[in-house]
Parts: structure tokens; sequence; C-alpha cells
């Protein structure tokens, strides 16, 4: 069991992280929830790399900005940015905004970018409908915007390097029925409202358990900022509410941390909770049982072809509209098995203070 | 300290300082920037940092009309919110010019609420206006379903993306309710009567001036600037959004105090905020494009809001 799981996780994370080295796409393996690791094939092949482009010959500086750093997912990508960067001979400024909440600071982050003349601007957006005229007037400026991560409404960027949020809503709903054998009360903390990846997830989640698992009834669900106080409140509240929870998903895992602590406090130990990503308290919580399985996204790739992306382009070469990272679905049996250097920072990186 | 708070602002050395410091750091600062990174001063930048004050400044108008009363206007971040969501709403209902006129409705009537229960109900403006910040952000998210409000008309990104002639219209905007509010400050009745009660309250009552009613006003007036302010960032985030505002409260006291009025009312002026609006908007623009991560940015910001007021006051004290 452990064996015929390693190798397919192994196959396609050394297609992803080894850049350049050209990993064959192996066949989509599903196994059976519990088991652990299921990879959904969403490459620019299926389950394919986008290979680092030839090292340019001048140097490009380009700007990224990104919601916040304060989850190991921002510092991952971060780190996914500059390492790429380095290695192909740019240089990465690097702005963050503080949170989901303050769409007005990323826009002028943007213009300030657009101000100081960057080669290209890659973009994490704060929201979909509100970053599309900042994108418009970089576009104006001459200067293209590669969105990375979460989306911009904007029509006007090169191209989208992205986990495939439908993915992750589904691969979610399919562990929690699975899990639940078709049957309980679900409840879901979808994260940050009006973000492209709480609304995507969380829709496709509730798609798929109608289509799929109608004995499963999902009881109720909220929006709230993406912290684990949001997340312990929500939980707190559901568990109070509804006193037969036999499952909660998250959008993302800094809700499902604070989520845990609730479930924790609550005694309702057998709750199945899912979360997408990867976090420090993630890992702890799943070996300790309380939070039962996570999508991760590979947060260090989006930022090294987020990259290459933007080298791309600026070298004149095609760029594909989409480009979809692999996800892969984690659970407390499978963790040891799997590479993490396309899902996180390596140990104690820290983005640079300038 | 001894000398009755008009007294210090006839004396001459008191004037060149009041009149030349803060420019004279503003300069300073856009010299170094702009040595640090010559786009500092393009013509884009320029427009951009402006763009980037206009809200800013808006917000700081009505905060200063509050402060200079001796009260203090906490609900101003969170009307963004409220007015965004408004505007972007009823837009989609009866139009561009409709939804303008109801985010500038919905600021000033939010406006009235404080005045009422300050000035009528005597709750301490810090306590009201603070409901006022929770309840406003609860009204956009209701409101709003915690959603942006998307799909606004093309025509309506004018307001917030648009140029007149070489300014960008959120400048002009801003520009424009400076000068109003400066001649309203300096050379109306209502005016006077801020200062009046800012400076005494006691007093005003007793020489006759309608307390209540001046300080009502002054909440409205308020709310408004908040209102148009909304509503040029409604244009320039294309969308309305529940979430825009937060903590810009506390950045419009900021620019008050950095400029050098008094936050306990009485003393200060429109000019004053002015100044300190620019230092503020120059110091974020200027700080991104020399590339300092925006954890410092916030250190720096903050040390300068603390020094900036305790250089006030020292001058004072050496007096």
């Amino acid at each position: 069991m452990k064996r015929a799981l390693v190798i397919p996780c192994l196959a396609c994370l050394c297609g992803v992280v080894l850049a350049a080295c050209g990993g064959k796409p192996a066949s989509t393996s599903e196994t059976t929830p519990g088991g652990g690791v299921r990879r959904q094939a969403s490459g620019p092949e299926p389950g394919g790399e986008y290979p680092r482009p030839a090292k340019p010959s001048r140097s490009y500086t380009i700007g990224v900005v990104v919601p916040h750093l304060s989850n190991p997912h921002f510092v991952g990508q971060a780190y996914g940015y500059i390492d790429e960067a380095a290695a192909l001979g740019a240089k990465v400024t690097l702005f963050e905004a503080g949170g989901y909440q303050y769409l007005d600071r990323q826009i002028s982050q943007v213009e300030d970018l657009v101000a100081s003349k960057v080669d290209a601007i890659i973009l994490v957006a704060i929201n979909g409908p509100g970053t599309s005229g900042a994108v418009e007037r970089a576009v104006a400026a001459g200067i293209p915007v590669i969105n990375c991560n979460v989306m911009t409404d904007s029509p006007h960027v090169v191209t989208r390097v992205r986990s495939d949020d439908e993915v992750i809503g589904r691969m979610q709903a399919d562990f929690m029925g699975q899990t639940l054998n078709g049957k309980g009360n679900v409840v879901m903390l979808r994260g940050a409202p009006g973000t492209s990846w709480a609304e995507i997830r969380g829709n496709v989640f509730k798609k798929v358990m109608a289509e799929k698992y109608p004995g499963v009834r999902i009881l109720g669900e909220q929006y709230s900022q993406s912290t684990p106080s949001d997340g312990l409140r929500l939980m707190e509240d559901f568990l109070q509410t509804y006193p037969d929870i036999s499952g909660a998903y998250n959008g993302s895992d800094t809700t499902a941390i604070g989520a845990a602590q609730a479930i924790l406090a609550s005694g309702k130990r057998g709750t199945v909770v899912t979360a997408t990503d990867f976090q420090v308290d993630t890992e702890r919580f799943m070996r300790e049982g309380l939070i039962t399985a996570t999508v991760l996204q590979q947060t260090v790739v989006i930022g090294r072809w987020g990259v290459r992306a933007a080298i791309n382009h600026l070298e004149k070469r095609d760029v594909p509209t989409v480009l979809s990272t692999p996800l892969l679905l984690a659970t407390k049996d499978s963790l040891d098995s799997i590479d993490m250097r396309g899902v996180r920072a390596p140990e104690g990186w820290k983005p640079p203070a300038r | 300290m001894t000398t009755p708070a008009g007294v210090p602002s006839s004396s001459p050395r008191r004037t060149l300082w009041g009149q030349l410091g803060m420019p004279a750091v503003i300069v300073l600062m856009m010299v170094a920037f702009g040595s640090e990174n010559p786009n500092f001063w393009s013509a884009t930048n320029i427009a951009n940092v402006s763009r980037q004050a206009s809200t800013l400044a808006l917000i700081s108008i009505g905060q200063t009309f509050a402060i200079l009363s001796a009260g203090i206007d906490l609900s101003v971040g969170s009307l963004l919110a409220l007015v965004s969501v408004v505007c972007a709403q009823e837009m989609l209902r009866f139009g561009v010019a409709g939804g303008m006129i109801a985010g500038v409705l919905a600021g000033g009537l939010a406006g009235l609420v404080n005045g009422v229960l300050i000035a009528k109900a005597r709750v301490p403006a810090f306590i009201a206006t603070l409901g006022m910040l929770v309840a406003a952000r609860g009204v956009a998210l209701t409101l709003s379903g915690g959603l942006p409000v998307a799909g606004l008309p093309r025509a309506f990104l004018v307001v917030g993306a648009g140029y007149w002639g070489p300014f960008p219209i959120p400048t002009v905007i801003a520009a424009v309710a400076f000068a109003l509010a400066h001649l309203v400050l300096s050379r109306t009745v209502f005016g006077r009567y801020v200062y009046a009660m800012g400076s005494n309250e006691e007093a005003a009552v007793l020489s006759g001036i309608n307390v209540v009613k001046h300080k009502i006003l002054v909440y409205v007036a308020s709310g408004l600037f908040a209102g148009v302010a909304g509503v040029v960032l409604t244009s320039r985030v294309v969308s309305g959004q529940p979430t825009l505002g937060e903590v810009q409260e506390l950045y419009s006291i900021a620019a008050v105090v950095i400029g050098g009025s008094k936050i306990t009312g009485g003393v200060g002026g429109m000019g004053k905020t002015l100044m300190g609006v620019l230092v503020l908007a120059i110091l974020s623009n200027g700080l991104n494009l020399i590339q300092v991560s925006s954890y410092v940015q916030n250190i720096v910001i903050g040390a300068i809001i603390v020094g900036a007021v305790y250089i006030d006051l020292a001058r004072e004290r050496r007096r």
C-alpha cells in the first residue's frame, strides 16, 4: 500500500520540482481516501512541467505583489519567485499589502511598480474585480502583467499561473464524500470573501457534494478573513448551532487551524476536516489527527513558473494563457512520503527585508 | 505655555517655521527619494502620488473639522466601505450619477447620525464614531453579502483613472475640496465657530453659539467628505468593496496631527492637514520606489507620527 503511493507521488514531484530535467508525466492515479495520495493532472501537458528557459542575456527587474506574507503559502511563493529569478539573472521587487482587506494598498503598490518602470509585474490579486483597473493601467504603460495564484478579473494578463481551484474543490469534496461514506452533515468555512479561490473551491465543493454525495447535507457556510482566529470563532459558532456536524470544509488551511482548535475544545475529535495548503500548524494538527486531509498546492512551483512565464514573455517567446500547477492530496499517513520542496520554502528561509 | 492659544501664531519665529517647516521637510524627502530612484520625479509618478493621496486627503479634510472642534471621527475608514457598496449597488440600478449621489449621501447620512449622537445625545465623539466604525462596516458587509459589487459602467471609471488636462481627476477633486474647506474654515462664521467650540466649548455656549447645530454640521461635513472619498475609491477599485478603508481613520488622524493641528482641538487648519497628507503619501510611495519592505515602512511611519508631534511640542516648550 505504502509503496504504491510513494512512487506516483515522487514521480509527480520530481517532474515539478527539478526544473528542466523533463520529468516524464506519470499516469493519473487515484487511491481510496485514508490511503492518502491522489494527484490530478493539470500541467501544460497533463502532469507536465513548465521548464526553466535559458538564462536571458540581460537582467530583468520583476515586481511581485502578494496579498500578505504572514502565511507560509505566500512565503513559499516568495521563495519560488526570488530563487527562480536568481537562477535566471533577474531581480525581484517584492511587495505585500498586509492582508486581503487592503485592496487600496495593493493598487498603490502596482502603480508604484509601474512608476519605477519594472520590466514585468507578477500579481497575486487581493480580489478579482478590484484589481482590474490597476492591471489595465500597468498594461497601458507597457508593462506586462503575469497573474499568479489568486486571479484578477482583468483579461489583459499575459498568463494565469495557478493551481486549478476547481480541482481543489473537487478533491476536497470527493475525500469528504468518500470518508463520510456518502452520509453526514458538513459545514463550510469558505475563506476570504471576494477572492477567486474562496469562490471557486467552495462552489465546486458544493456542486460535487450535491451531484455525487446527495446523502451529505451542507448545514451552513460562512466567509471570513483568512485567519486562524476567524476559523476558530466560526467553527465554535457552527458547533453551537449544529450539534451533529460530521465534517468541516475549509477553503484554506488557515481557517482549518482555528477550526481544529474549536473541534479539540468541543471534544468532537472524529470530525472530518479538509483544507488546502500546508502550514506548520496544519502539519501538526494532521499528525494529531485533527485535520484529516489537505490539498497541497505547489506554492514554490507557482512562484517559479510565474517568473519563467515573465521571462519567456519578455524574451518574446509564446506563453500559454493558463499554466496549471499540479496538486496533491495528503493525509496523516501519506505526509512523510511527500517531497515538500515544491510545497514549502526551505526551513528558516525568510523573505528579504531589503 | 502660559500665553493664550491665539498668541503664539503671531510670533514671527513660529510663523516662519509654521509656514516653511513642513514644506521644507517634504522637499527634503522628495530630493532624497529622487536621488535613490530617478523615476520618483517622473510625471507618471507625481500623478501617481497625488492620485493615491486623494482618498486620504478627502477623509482627512473631514477629520480636520472634527478635530478642530475638539472632537474626532473614527468612522471615516468604515464609511469608505459603506459608501463604496451603496454607490456601486445604486449605480447598477440608477446609473452613474445616481450611484455617485447615493454614495455621497450615504456618507452624509452616517455623519448626521454621528452628529446627532454627539451633539444631542451627548455621547462622547470617540464612542459615537467608534460605534459607527463597527456598524458601518457591518452594514457594508450585509448589503453586499461580503462580496465585491462588480460590473460598474465603464463611464464611471473616469472618476478614478481619468485626467483633467495633465491632472488625475481624483487629484483635482481633492484639491477643490481642500480649497473649499479652507475657505469655509477661514472665511465663514461656521469656520470661526468650529475653532471656538474647539478652544473652549463652554465659552462658545456662553457667547451664544448654537453648539448643537454646528457640531452636527461638523460631522455631516466629515461624512460628506468621506462620501466623496468613497466614490473616488470605488472608481479606483472598479467595484463596490465592503472591505475598503480599514485603519484609514487612523491615517487621517495621523495626517491632521503630523500637519501640526492640535489633537485637542482649537488650533490648526486645512493647510496643515494638506502637509500631513503629503508627508504620508510621499513617504509610502517613495519607500515603495526605493524598495523598502512594507514591514519596515510601518515602523518608519509610526516613528514619524510621534516625531512630528514631539517636535511641535518641543518648539512650544522652548518659547
